[in-house]
């Protein structure tokens, strides 16, 4: 259901929700825009984290020997390519890995929607930034926030405007008017093995993992004891000893491993999970030191290699 | 639920199988099937997949060999953990007839498998072809007494030594002599030259891509399918595999290393 809130209603939303979560939103500090626990819906600023939100559900490094009860937590400002991170996660983890299941059950996400696709994304390539799955999503339209709630939160908009799809529709259209959708659809049929973009990639990547840690899709993780503890860590399939074995290693190049990130995204989640492990979030890109673009791999005109 | 708990044993059994090769045996039941593993442990030293060595309902039994930092530190442990069972097992009761082709520490989830096929009265119905480098990494020495009594058993090894009897060669020169019937299916399981090429054998031995099956190794962190580590293209070897079908990942660039 849509209802059309006001920016005092939005102060309202926020305290019925803080009733029963803790609040966390986007607040600019130093010149970044990063998540903290915030008392109102005033606190927040409008516009794209630093990081991906992914923390809220996979730490960055913790002790998987420890299971520790989960607080509920709503978090504003979250991107709706950041948001759909976690709906394409979902498919390979939620009911699997027993830390993110947990949080993603007790955490809600409220996405603000741009209106306008920001410089490098292209997140409409993807069916962004108005996205079908969502559990609270706050869109702007002039003064008017456009809210949208999933079924199960719909008790918190008792007394607010309801209104029907128009609104979104229309900004919907407007948002894909300057939007670059990229032709992402059968990449994976049109993707080369043996294309020369690896090793042109492979031929500057400094192994530095950036892309993996800023990725709102990139799961991947290590784990290993230290202390008391069993540590589970980020990881990135860019680092040699990923699939090091005693068998041998079946990605010993670099480009081998800058192919199989791409192939990751681009063909096998596509082939086990029927979506693409991607955004168009170009947290990657933005991210790399040496300027390697992924939209390059989805645009590139591989059938004249 | 925390899935990654193990559950830990203060008492086990330790037995050297050769100067490498050790086999730990935990006093508790094997609800896994043959193909399958689980995440062995020990807390300070961490965790390896490691297929169970015995079959299903029997007690649990491990053959490790000692390549690395949690293998080579588990026979000083004083506790160890386990977790599982995961992935998938040998389809044995679906075949009439089956040759299993076993190199190095592939061996353990073959043991597992005639385990369950003699707890059956299948035993005759499996044919072991089973080499290792050389007569002294050959382990297993009373449970392939056990075997021989009922399957037809070829023991090599890749170089003899002057006490050395036996077969000398690799395990890929047996398969097209195997007694197996040609609708029957092959096991796979070994190093990943020795699996490339015993799968070359097994198709020019008349076996039907089909009805091959191959236990890969990857390297596995969470044996859950959501660590990420051990892809072979977009199936996870932890939660599709370890065993798999031959026919439904030879397209896969990177099936053998
Ligand atoms: C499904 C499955 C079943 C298995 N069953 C068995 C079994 O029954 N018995 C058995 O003995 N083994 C089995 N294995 C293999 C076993 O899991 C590995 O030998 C074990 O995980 C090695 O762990 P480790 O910590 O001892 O070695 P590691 O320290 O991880 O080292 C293993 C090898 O990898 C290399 N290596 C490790 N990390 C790196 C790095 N960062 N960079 C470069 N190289 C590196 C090392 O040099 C060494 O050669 C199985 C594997 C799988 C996937
Ligand atoms: S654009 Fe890059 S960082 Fe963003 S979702 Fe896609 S792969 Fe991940
Ligand atoms: S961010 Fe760029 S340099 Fe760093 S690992 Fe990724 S591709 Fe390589
Ligand atoms: S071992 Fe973690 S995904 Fe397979």
């Amino acid at each position: 259901m849509n209802y059309i809130l006001t920016d005092e209603d939005m102060k309202i939303l926020f305290s019925r929700i803080k009733e029963e979560y803790d609040t966390y939103g986007t607040v600019e500090k130093e010149g970044d825009i990063v998540y903290e626990k915030v008392d109102g819906f005033e606190s927040i600023t409008f516009g794209r984290s630093r990081y991906a939100p992914k923390e809220f559900l996979i730490e960055r490094n913790e002790n998987v020997l420890n299971l520790p009860v989960q607080q509920k937590k709503a978090v504003f400002g979250v991107m709706s390519c950041d948001l759909k991170g976690f709906y394409v996660m979902d498919k390979q983890i939620l009911g699997k890995d027993p830390f993110y299941t947990q949080r993603r059950q007790n955490t809600l996400f409220v996405n603000f929607p741009c209106n306008v696709e920001c410089e490098g994304g292209f997140c409409s390539s993807f069916g962004g930034p108005l996205l079908d799955e969502f559990q609270i999503q706050v869109a702007r339209d002039g003064d008017d926030f456009i809210v949208s709630a999933s079924k199960e939160y719909e008790h918190l908009f008792d007394g607010f405007r309801k209104t029907g799809d128009e609104q979104i529709r229309k900004l919907r259209k407007n948002f894909l008017k300057n939007a670059k959708q990229l032709p992402v659809e059968g990449i994976e049929n049109r993707i080369k093995w043996d294309s020369k973009l690896w090793k042109k990639y492979s031929s500057v990547c400094i192994s530095c993992g950036a892309c993996n840690y800023s990725c709102p899709t990139c799961y991947c993780f290590d784990l290993f004891d230290q202390d008391d503890g069993r540590i589970r860590e980020w990881d990135s399939c860019i680092l040699s000893g990923f699939t090091s074995t005693s068998a041998g290693n079946v990605r010993k190049e670099l480009d081998e491993r800058l192919r199989q990130r791409f192939y990751h995204k681009f063909v096998y989640y596509r082939k086990s999970q029927g979506e693409y492990l991607c955004t168009g979030c170009n947290r990657c890109t933005e991210d790399c030191p040496v300027d390697i673009d992924i939209k390059e791999v989805v645009t590139h005109d591989y059938s004249s290699e | 639920m925390n899935s990654y708990l193990p559950e830990y044993f203060k008492e086990f059994e330790l037995i050297w199988e050769s100067r490498d090769t050790y086999t730990i045996h935990l006093p508790k039941e094997n609800p896994g099937k043959a193909g399958q593993f689980y995440m062995l442990s020990s807390p300070g030293i961490g965790e390896a997949p490691i297929s169970v060595a015995s079959g299903h309902l029997r007690e649990m039994l491990f053959t490790i060999r000692s390549v690395g930092t949690v293998t080579s530190k588990l026979p000083d442990a004083r506790v160890i953990g386990v977790r599982g069972p995961y992935g998938t097992s040998w389809p044995w009761e679906r075949y009439g007839k089956i040759l299993a082709v076993a190199g190095g520490i592939g061996i353990p989830p073959i043991n597992s498998l005639f385990d369950e096929m003699v707890g059956t009265g299948r035993g005759k119905d499996l044919e072991i072809i089973y080499g290792a480098r050389s007569p002294s990494d050959l382990i297993y020495h009373k449970q392939r007494k056990e075997w021989a009594k009922m399957a037809n058993v070829i023991i090599t090894v890749d170089k003899g030594d002057p006490n050395w009897k036996g077969n000398v060669g690799f395990v890929t020169q047996f398969i097209s002599k195997s007694e197996t019937d040609r609708d029957g299916a092959v096991f796979i399981i070994g190093p990943p030259l020795m699996m490339k090429n015993s799968v070359a054998e097994s198709l020019e031995a008349g076996f039907r891509p089909e009805n091959i099956y191959l236990s890969l190794e990857r390297r596995m962190e969470c044996g859950i399918g959501v660590c990420g580590h051990c892809n072979v293209g977009e199936f996870y070897a932890c939660e599709d595999g370890p065993i798999f079908q031959y026919s439904a990942v030879k397209h896969l660039p990177e099936l053998f290393l």
